[in-house]
This record gives structure tokens, C-alpha cells and sequence, in this order.
């Protein structure tokens, strides 16, 4: 499918799925509560058949208050691509593992909750992936500070 | 074999009249030898590997040319360790154990911003340690971003320098005061290489650049 046929097809399937600006992929922005439901229908509908996650990864945005989390997918079937980002609440970011749809989900999700603590629901083994176990914070995230890091003097 | 072993060295080596001139003669062939084969380890964590390991080694380049091209996988069998790139706090432990592991004599150069002061990554940074000298002693800095291969020939020359001038025979483990080998403005690549040359033919090493 090319872009502009994924896009209505998308459209079709879900009313409260919203597209995004225009890329070299479709993307999409997805209800926090639908995400389970929608990448599930991306996963095994025949049509769409997204058997990839490429990427997944998380955005702070701080001045909004609100944490985005991005997710590339791709369908080694189709040869089409498509990024999906759902908004997430800051203060209590908890969402649904993906780990049933993607194995690799697991992995790329444990680094999400190192680095943005991101609360996964169902996640089989949900700990730290790069850091050390007894670390204190979430670095990645606009606001994190610790004794180590240096102020930057200007 | 061919190799006779009489009673001549152990016997120059007691204090005796004449000794110290020949003591002295051998430290300075020592180091003479330990300078022209500076064995690395192949220890790259980011973008200077690619200026220094690879881009120094290959044919352009021609690390051979200094006697330091047989970089080695194994740390037991390394001589000079170049920290190219960043060293983050995780993996600090690993280059002190690497560096542990190494047989003395044994150098390090720091090459690069990262490995120098932690670089670009010094402020703000959760985990990027600010200069490779917290966690092992350096001997030789070649600041750049990354270096390119002939400011890091200009560092191995000033490494060299350092071993040949050193004491390191008398006293392993002891270092000199580190160098700052930073490459002056507005030399080119033909005045570091007649400089190789000369340095070469100078002290009698046989492989001339051509």
C-alpha cells in the first residue's frame, strides 16, 4: 500500500485516529486508552500486517506537560512503514506493553522505563536495561538532576 | 642458534669503572627500541576511532611507518592504549581493568575532546566522565575533534620523544609529567612527514617514507 491508500485505510478502520504532518512515512497520533486495541488491529490485520517494530522511544515535553511515546513500525510483507506517537499524562506516564505484539517490545521498552520512566502494564520483566540497578531518576527526562552532572555556567 | 652468551653483560652490569656509561648506553637503546615499537590496543568507543585506528592505519596514512601498527585485540600483548573517544561512567571499570591488564612499559594517549575533558558532553551530562586522566594516568594528550591522522603522528612523535628521553627502565609504573601534543597552526602534512623522515634516518630506522 502507498502512503495516501494506508492513510484512508487507516481512517476507515478508527474515527479517532489523527494524522500527522506530511512525512516520507505515515504518521499517526493515537488515544493513550485505544493504543492496545489499535496496534493490535496493526499487527494482524492482513492488509497491514506490521510485523516490525523498528524503533520505539519517548519524547519529554516538559513545557506541555506531556510525555509522547513514538513507535516505527514496519511490515516486511507490505514493504510500508508507519510511525505512531501516543500523549501520555507527565507525572504518572503508565501505558500498555506491547510485548505480546512484538517480542523485541520487551527490550525497547525496559530502555523507555530507564530513561523516561514509563510505567509498562503486563511487562514480563520490566528493570532497568543500560543503567545500574540502584540508579535514582530517569535522565533523559528535561528535569533530571543529580551530584554528578555539571551546570552549564552560561 | 648464533647467539653466544658470555660472561660479558652480567659482568658490565656491576658497578664497576666504565659501568654507568654502559648502563646508560643500554637504557637509551631500550628505549630507542620500546619507541619504535609501539604496539596499541584496538580500543575505539566512538568518532576518533575512526580518524585514528582507522583512517591513521591505513594505506593513506601508513601508522607502519612508526613501528606502531600492530594493533592487538589482546591488552596482554599491547604496549600504548588509546583512549579514542568517550568514556562514559560504565565504562570506566572496563579501561581501568584493560589498562591493568597491560604489561609495563605501557603508555596512554588521549585523543580528543571527549577523552581530554569529556568534550562536547562536559555540562549536563548524567554520565560522561570528564577526562579519561580520572580514571587512568595519561601520557600524552592530542586535542581535536576528533584529530586528524597527522595530529595524532604528532602526539606518537611527542610519545616517543617522551620514551626515548624517559627513565621508564629505572622506575616502571613512574610517568612524566603528561605532554600536550597539540598540532601548531598552520603546519601541513608535508612538514610533519620531512619531519618523520629526518627523525627517521636520525635514528637509524630503516623503513624510509617514500
Amino acid at each position: 500500500m502507498n502512503n495516501s491508500d494506508l492513510e484512508s485505510y487507516l481512517l476507515s478502520l478508527d474515527k479517532d485516529l489523527v494524522l500527522r504532518e506530511k512525512s516520507d512515512r505515515v504518521s499517526i497520533t493515537v488515544p493513550s486508552e485505544k493504543l492496545l486495541q489499535v496496534m493490535t488491529q496493526l499487527r494482524h490485520d492482513r492488509a497491514l500486517t506490521f510485523d516490525m517494530l523498528s524503533a520505539h522511544t519517548a519524547i519529554d515535553w516538559s513545557n506541555e506537560n506531556k510525555l509522547e511515546l513514538i513507535y516505527q513500525l514496519y511490515s516486511s510483507e507490505h514493504h510500508h512503514r508507519i510511525m505512531v506517537g501516543v500523549y501520555l499524562n507527565r507525572e504518572a506516564p503508565v501505558t500498555f506493553s506491547l510485548c505480546s505484539l512484538w517480542q523485541i517490545a520487551e527490550w525497547q521498552e525496559r530502555e523507555v522505563f530507564d530513561m523516561f520512566g514509563v510505567r509498562y502494564q503486563n511487562h514480563p520483566d520490566l528493570r532497568r536495561i543500560l543503567l545500574e540497578d540502584e540508579w535514582q531518576g530517569h535522565p533523559l527526562l528535561k528535569d533530571y538532576k543529580d551530584d554528578f552532572m555539571l551546570e552549564r555556567p552560561w | 642458534m648464533g647467539i653466544t652468551m658470555n660472561q660479558l653483560l652480567p659482568k658490565s652490569l656491576e658497578a664497576i669503572p666504565g659501568g654507568p656509561a654502559l648502563l646508560t648506553s643500554l637504557d637509551s637503546l631500550i628505549n630507542w627500541a620500546r619507541s619504535n615499537s609501539l604496539w596499541p590496543l584496538t580500543f575505539g568507543t566512538s568518532c576518533c576511532a575512526i580518524e585514528v585506528m582507522m583512517a591513521a592505519g591505513a594505506s593513506h596514512h601508513d601508522l607502519a611507518r612508526f613501528g606502531a601498527e600492530v594493533a592487538r585485540p589482546s591488552p596482554r600483548q599491547a604496549d600504548l592504549l588509546v583512549v579514542a573517544g568517550t568514556i562514559v561512567k560504565r565504562m570506566a571499570p572496563r579501561l581501568k581493568v584493560l589498562y591493568e591488564q597491560m604489561a609495563e612499559p605501557k603508555y596512554v594517549i588521549a585523543t580528543g575532546a571527549c577523552a581530554i575533558s569529556g568534550g562536547p558532553f562536559i555540562y549536563e551530562s548524567y554520565a560522561t566522565v570528564r577526562g579519561v586522566h580520572e580514571v587512568i594516568p595519561v601520557d600524552v594528550y592530542v586535542p581535536g575533534c576528533p584529530p586528524r591522522p597527522e595530529a595524532f603522528f604528532y602526539g606518537l612523535l611527542a610519545l616517543q620523544r617522551l620514551i626515548r628521553e624517559g627513565e621508564t627502565i629505572r622506575k616502571p609504573g613512574e610517568r612524566k609529567k603528561p605532554v600536550l601534543a597539540a598540532l601548531p597552526p598552520g603546519i601541513t602534512l608535508e612538514q610533519i612527514r620531512s619531519e618523520l623522515i629526518a627523525n627517521l634516518e636520525n635514528k637509524a630506522v630503516v623503513n624510509r617514507y617514500e
